[in-house]
């Protein structure tokens, strides 16, 4: 019983005070005007839409990493920053140069638009091919910084 | 001790050789005099230049630099790589072209001399962009418009990122090359008046750009390629047919107006402001005026030789007009033979009798002048039936008209009221016998008979 009694005394605590950091936001937005995002990462953006003409229907099925991860409110920024290092890992997709950079511009420079205290851990990788996924992601970036824009 | 010693200079000999003080030189490294150069430099961006390609290029401020062995290094702010080298151009310049501009955040650029940096400097490749050149500057004169239709070209209409800036639109007199005039546009076209410029004159003109947003911001372009054009002679201006409409719509203003003048009175005035129609005025123009020395005068003393008879009452005008009709037939005949003169009065039909009324009287006396004196109220009166020779008239037995004065009682009365329209005929004065008096039984002259008596005894 002593035994029993010691585990959640000495148990719990730690383990709430370890997961509270996880679940509280700790990004916010530098680019307040959305300047960057309008004069560059859009552009960028409106480019990877055009290279990436994929069939409509892919759109519709929502691949269950964004169930997890929303541009909820209040959470934009950190859902910027997880979106902008999952969209590094299609780097390695080899389709293009311009591709590539494109890509780069839309992640590092979300990445320099927001800070967050934390560094994000990164997930599993995405099948490399899987143009639908990385399509509705950056379409769920787009919509993302608009939202944030639109509140200012 | 001596071990210390040993131990000092040891340690004394490896600081030297590993801090590199300076005054140090070795062959290829820097000399003092060099560390002390100014190594300031500039820097400017073109961004899709070259398709995509972006271009970055500095050189230094100071000309006399010696830049062998130096090299620029761009770290910071750039697409999957970290930093990038320089290329050195033949004009001391140093150039990057890549699409690795990521162009959100500070870049760091610095001189470096070996792996040494020389001179840094933190710039966002968004704040020194300098656009390229406009091209096609070409200047068109349209007549009609009296202006110059400047218009240009810029690459930056099809590009991604810059794409507003500002025009810097130059012209000047090729004679006065220093006074530039400078017009600011952000469209590519321009229109000069004419009016601004000299006539018959050459004149230069040039174009420069700058970016115009919020985000991107930088300097001057070059200018573009200079154009000219020659205002048109002020002399050649004047179309020879304008002229000529213009000198005919002159004369023909001037010759209206005088027209106008002329005829106002006569022709223009009665139309747009007709006069009312005046009676006494009327009247005049109608009547003949009476001579100078033509005395007329309605006092019945003047009459003093005339058989005047007066008339009582009024009868009913049907019953005499029979009557009239029956004795005056065989005198009617008579005297169309005899015909009417002024000197010997006759029968004097209604027709050859001088018929007064108001309006209808046309001055014209048969008979001749009373011998009495006449006084007229006004030049409107006029004598009704006159009988001057009452005398010759009733010595020849003929009938004569007589003037028929009305009793006094109905004088007055009658100036005013209009005549009724079957006055009858006025009885004869029993007095007067063996004298066929002819009577008018027209209204109009009884009408007038009564109106101008009436204007006699008002007054």
């Amino acid at each position: 019983m002593f035994h029993v009694s010691f585990r959640y005394i000495f148990g719990i605590p730690p383990l709430i005070l370890v997961l509270l950091p996880v679940t509280s936001s700790n990004c916010h937005l530098k680019d307040k005007e959305g300047k960057g995002f309008e004069n560059v990462i859009l552009i960028s953006i409106d480019e990877l839409d055009r290279m990436l003409a994929i069939d409509s229907n892919c759109l519709k099925k929502e691949p269950n990493y964004f169930r997890k991860h929303s541009c909820g409110d209040k959470k934009e920024a950190a859902f910027l920053n997880r979106a902008a290092y999952k969209l590094e890992q299609f780097v390695k997709m080899n389709i293009t140069v311009d591709f590539e950079l494109h890509l780069l511009t839309v992640s590092q420079g979300t990445l320099k638009l927001i800070n967050c205290t934390k560094e994000e851990t990164v997930s599993k990788e995405p099948k490399k091919n899987d143009r639908c996924f990385l399509k509705t992601l950056v379409q769920k970036i787009k919509t993302c910084w608009n939202k944030i824009l639109r509140g200012r | 001790m001596t071990i210390l010693g040993t131990a000092f200079a040891v340690v004394f000999y490896l600081l030297r050789a590993v801090s590199g003080e300076s005054g140090y030189v070795q062959n290829g490294d820097l000399e003092d005099a060099e560390l002390d150069t100014d190594f300031s430099f500039s820097c400017y961006a073109q961004l899709e230049v070259d398709g995509s390609q972006h271009s970055l290029t500095c050189a230094f401020d100071d000309p006399e630099i010696n830049s062998t062995n130096l090299e620029f290094e761009i770290c910071d702010s750039l697409v999957g790589v970290n930093c990038m080298n320089f290329n050195k151009l033949q004009e001391e310049k140093y150039f990057i072209k890549t699409k690795k501009f990521l162009m959100i955040g500070k870049s760091k650029i610095c001189v470096k001399f070996r792996e040494e940096n020389l001179a840094c400097k933190r710039v966002e490749i968004v704040h020194i962009v300098k656009p390229e050149a406009p091209f096609d500057l070409k200047v068109i004169y349209r007549q009609r418009a009296n202006d110059f239709e400047v218009t240009f070209n810029t690459s930056h209409l099809q590009k991604k990122y810059v794409k507003k800036l500002m025009h810097d639109v130059a012209y000047c007199h090729e004679k006065d090359g220093n006074n530039w005039m400078h017009m600011n546009i952000t469209n590519t076209r321009l229109t000069l008046p004419q009016r601004k410029l000299q006539s018959d004159a050459m004149y230069e003109i040039k174009v420069r750009s700058i970016p115009d947003s919020d985000y991107y911001k930088g300097f001057w372009s070059d200018w573009s390629p200079s154009s000219h054009f020659k205002t048109p002679d002020s002399a050649e201006e004047m179309n020879p047919v304008l002229l000529t409409i213009g000198v005919t719509s002159f004369f023909s203003v001037v010759l209206l107006v005088i027209l106008a003048c002329a005829l106002w009175k006569k022709r223009i005035k009665p139309i747009i402001w007709p006069s009312l129609p005046d009676h006494k005025k009327t009247l005049e123009q109608l009547c003949k005026k009476p001579e100078k020395n033509f005395n007329v005068s309605f006092n019945p003393e003047s009459f003093l030789d005339c058989q005047i008879h007066k008339v009582d009452d009024i009868q009913s005008r049907d019953e005499v007009e029979n009557f009239l009709q029956d004795t005056l037939s065989p005198q009617l005949q008579e005297s169309e033979k005899q015909g009417l003169t002024g000197s010997r009065p006759g029968p004097n039909w209604p027709s050859q009798s001088p018929v007064i009324t108001t309006e209808t009287f046309k001055g014209e006396l048969p008979f001749g002048r009373p011998a009495g004196n006449v006084s007229a109220s006004n030049a409107s009166m006029l004598p009704s039936l006159w009988a001057p020779g009452c005398r010759e008239g009733i010595s020849s037995g003929s009938p004569v008209y007589q003037d028929l004065l009305l009793s006094p009682g109905t004088t007055d009365s009658a100036m005013l009221q209009p005549f009724p329209h079957q006055p009858g005929i006025l009885t004869l004065n029993p007095d007067v016998q063996g004298q066929p008096i002819l009577t008018s039984l027209r209204q109009n002259q009884e009408e007038a008979y009564v109106t101008m008596s009436s204007f006699y005894k008002n007054q």
